[in-house]
């Protein structure tokens, strides 16, 4: 068994794996079937304002394991259609971000920046282009690092990161997010504490419910549904219905902006944004190889990094937050290059990147015969690896969902082009009730809905005041690794009270969250959200 | 098996007579509330909704699954506490929610205020290391430790921290305990380097049998199943074990017929094979254990009452 014995096995086993039907005598696998309407249903989510990737993965793994029972070959169909929701709501995703300023996903939230204000200038086709082409890239070059380089990467980051070096990293990711998203730094570490408050509320490892204030609804803390969405999607929906009706007050016409005829991508403008294309794509590649740090970080360093550039390179140009193709371009490329990159600690240690990922795992878990870990890539000359074979299967399937995203993803980001059209006063209640419903889908208790509706509120208060709420987001997503990583490096250290500042790796990460801190209060930044 | 072939007959006994309703003795009042204490999507999940699959198919009698997870089962019993209790409300934890849990969390429950219904499947309880740490059993570890290498434990509940110190001190050393969260945290620390051995209560299963991870003691009163000659918690010099199983429960002083119609109607589906529940447990969990009736309730009584004892032991 050579190398390239197993990847001819591995693209056999998606091509000739169980037959779904057969076209003028060709069989077609089931396994593509899956991927395929997996892809489209991620876009639909992805597109769908409080629908993310994540949920949709999260209802359809029990029903899909129950279609397809738990023998090794129900692996290839069911991950290929867990993978093709993962790759359609990222691209989907930009598509709300573009057209109605609301994030179909939170890593699309830094696309609504450029996106909306291109809508608003008469080119949301354009800029729909543009978030397909540079996903579509961003994803593609994700997967050949993983592909390429899964078997060492991930084994040497570990390598190096222990319990203390991953909280100094999770405290420096926190660190900088505060500080460079939102004009002010002081904005950016109250939203990110607040953040940190609200997922601080019933959890942690003590049997008794912290900050419950003795009720049962609080116990079980905040579920990430109602949080996230009640701060980004609530909040932005009461925020335009706020404006709506001001508006109207002032007896001013709301109507949709005059689009542009020539919304034409041409060769000249790709140029233009390959170079940021270029640097997101290896921003999101290496924030996905690191597992625990998902795709909204990608997007908003991606965005980040790209934006000092930009203003310092091209002052004449457009700027970032004011309807920048670059800006576009530089958050979709960083947020759908993570998804190939986290496959690399998914599949070399078992280790999820992201919420997506975990999903994969407890898919892979659910059905046997592949165990994610080190084994996978044991390259055995004498007999075959079933595993290695499976990995190269699900590197095929990666590769047909790519396919997909080029060839159908185009075609489906012009379709909705035309949604830029829907007034805003028949589309807001509508985005609500999809919100409350995905939240109830997930949490069917109405305790989740009070609080979704809470945090929409405050998500509506924070944009009142100009403070970002990403980082609020942010940290709620991060806040419980973070507590969990500290106690465990401070009992893995014996108790050691200083271990963040006796490890070289983690005294220089947290050296350089106080120096982000301090550059960034010192010199105002250039992102406004 | 013997269930299911009176519940076939019972199902053709309701042909013959043609009303479902005289079908059992017992049937639920409505839709069936089912509370699960484990994160969605996972082996524990997945494994309460396939056995109310199951039963859906087998009986009509329909659930609702609802999700009720955190701080070890507890969550779940504090909201199951107060539902009706004539079977139209069960939940899915673990037999350590009933005992050591309920005991050292003292937040007012008692194993009293709740029905144990029936056990589907038990935990393999295993100290377990990655085979390339070169250890062969649990005396090169304290070997390891006694030449001065510290060592992290991985541990996925407070009780088996207990367990863990308790193991240390039997044994002289001191370990680093690093308690996460679920076994497959304990796995994922194990295999990426970060703790050095860890409690695995049956996920080990593939990777031992692949030689990439070692059983190097069975925390259970009796040897491993996968690994018999590894030592026991007693071999160990310790007096407490982690035997712990999957677990039904509903509210307090369930009406007898419910509770027996409910335990049947699992039991048969956990232990039959040809169910996709049966075929998880036996797969997931190396085969089904039922316990109902008297034998059940002696079990979570003596679950809940050596709890102290593990408690006061560890704090010495």
């Amino acid at each position: 068994m050579t190398v390239f014995d197993y990847i001819w096995l591995g693209i056999l086993a998606v091509f000739q794996g169980p037959e779904a039907f057969s076209l003028f005598g060709v069989a077609i696998s089931m396994t593509i079937v899956m991927v395929l309407s997996g892809f489209l249903l991620g876009i639909a989510v992805g597109a769908t304002p409080g629908l993310a990737g994540p949920m949709a993965m999260a209802i359809s793994l029990p029903i899909l394991i129950s279609v397809f029972g738990f023998s090794p070959d129900a692996l290839l169909p069911v991950m290929g259609f867990l993978i093709g929701v993962m790759k359609g709501a990222t691209i989907g995703g930009a598509v709300p971000a573009i057209l109605f300023n609301t994030p179909g996903t939170p890593d699309s939230y830094m696309t609504t920046l450029d996106g909306y204000p291109m809508t608003r200038a008469g080119y949301a086709k354009k800029a729909l282009k543009i978030a397909h082409f540079s996903s579509a890239t961003g994803d593609t070059f994700s997967d050949i690092v993983l592909i390429l380089t899964a078997p060492f990467l991930a084994l040497l980051v570990e390598a190096y990161l222990d319990l203390p070096e991953k909280t100094a990293l999770l405290i420096f990711s926190l660190g900088f997010i505060a500080s460079v998203v939102g004009g002010s730094v002081g904005k950016g570490v109250i939203s990110m504490g607040l953040g940190l408050l609200a997922v601080f509320i019933g959890t942690g490892e003590d049997f008794y419910p912290r900050l419950s204030m003795g009720t049962q609804a609080l116990a079980q803390g905040f579920p990430i549904a109602t949080s996230v969405l009640g701060v980004l999607v609530l909040g932005e929906v009461f925020k335009s219905l706020d404006d709506l009706w001001q508006d109207r007050r002032n007896t001013r016409e709301t109507q949709a902006p005059t689009q542009a005829a020539d919304q034409s991508l041409r060769w000249s403008d790709i140029r233009k944004l390959l170079p940021y294309i270029g640097r997101s794509a290896v921003i999101g590649t290496a924030i996905g190889a690191l597992p625990g740090i998902g795709s909204t970080l990608a997007a908003t360093m991606g965005y980040g990094s790209s934006a000092r550039r930009h203003a310092a390179k091209r002052p004449e140009a457009t700027q970032f937050g004011q309807g920048a193709a670059e800006g576009i371009a530089a958050t979709e490329a960083a947020n759908s290059s993570v998804s190939g990159a986290n496959m690399i600690p998914v599949l070399s240690l078992g280790i999820p990147g992201n919420a997506a990922a975990v999903f994969l795992i407890l898919a892979t878990e659910s059905i046997g015969g592949f165990n994610p870990g080190p084994t996978v890539f044991k390259f055995t000359t004498d007999t075959v690896n079933p595993e290695l074979v499976m990995a190269f299967g699900l590197f095929t399937i990666m590769m047909i969902a790519n396919l997909f995203n080029w060839t159908i993803g185009g075609a489906f980001m012009r379709v909705v082009g035309v949604m830029a059209r829907v007034p805003k006063h028949l589309l807001l209640p509508v985005v609500l009730m999809l919100t409350l419903t995905a939240i109830y889908v997930q949490e069917t208790r109405l305790s989740a809905m009070w609080a979704a509706i809470g945090f929409g509120l405050l998500g509506y208060l924070m944009r009142r005041v100009g403070m970002s709420p990403l980082p609020f987001v942010i940290a709620f997503i991060l806040g419980d690794k973070l507590e969990e990583t500290a106690r465990q490096a401070f009992a893995a250290t014996g108790g050691d009270p200083w271990f963040l500042f006796t490890n070289p790796i983690a005294a220089v990460l947290v050296g350089l969250t106080l120096l982000v801190l301090v550059l960034a209060i010192r010199k105002p930044t250039e992102i406004k959200p | 098996m013997k269930n299911l072939m009176k519940t076939v007959a019972a199902a053709l006994s309701a042909l013959v007579i043609g009303s479902a309703s005289q079908a059992a003795d017992w049937a639920p009042p409505g839709p069936v509330k089912l509370m699960i204490a484990f994160s969605a999507g996972g082996g524990a999940d997945t494994q309460a909704r396939l056995v109310a699959e199951a039963l859906e198919e087998k009986l009509g009698w329909q659930f609702i699954p609802e999700q009720v997870t955190g701080k070890g089962g507890l969550n779940l019993a504090a909201a199951i506490k107060d539902e009706p209790n004539d079977g139209s409300v069960i939940g899915m934890v673990v037999t350590e929610t009933l005992g050591y849990n309920m005991a050292a969390a003292n937040a007012g429950m008692t194993p009293d205020q709740f029905t144990p219904i029936v056990t589907t499947a038990g935990f393999q309880m295993a100290v377990v290391a990655a085979s390339s740490k070169g250890w062969t059993s649990f005396a090169d570890v304290v070997a390891a430790a006694k030449a001065g290498e510290d060592i992290r434990f991985g541990t996925m509940s407070p009780k088996l921290s207990d367990l863990a110190y308790l193991l240390g001190k039997a044994n002289d050393v001191e370990f680093n305990i690093v308690q996460v969260r679920g076994g497959r945290a304990v796995m994922d620390g194990v295999n990426a380097g970060d703790m050095d051995i860890g409690f695995m209560a049956g996920i080990q299963r593939k990777g031992v049998a692949s030689g990439d991870l070692v059983n190097l003691a069975s925390a259970l009163s009796k040897p491993l199943d996968q690994t018999p000659e590894a030592p026991t918690m007693a071999d160990l010099g310790v007096d407490f074990v982690a035997d712990g199983y999957f677990l039904f429960i509903g509210p307090a002083d369930m009406p007898e017929k419910a509770r027996t119609a409910l335990a049947d109607a699992i039991g048969s589906v956990a232990s039959d094979t040809s169910t996709k529940a049966g075929a998880l447990i036996d797969s997931a969990f190396g085969g089904a254990t039922v316990f109902k009736g008297a034998e059940l309730d002696a079990l979570v009584a003596g679950g809940y009452s050596s709890a102290g004892a593990l408690l006061d032991a560890a704090s010495e």
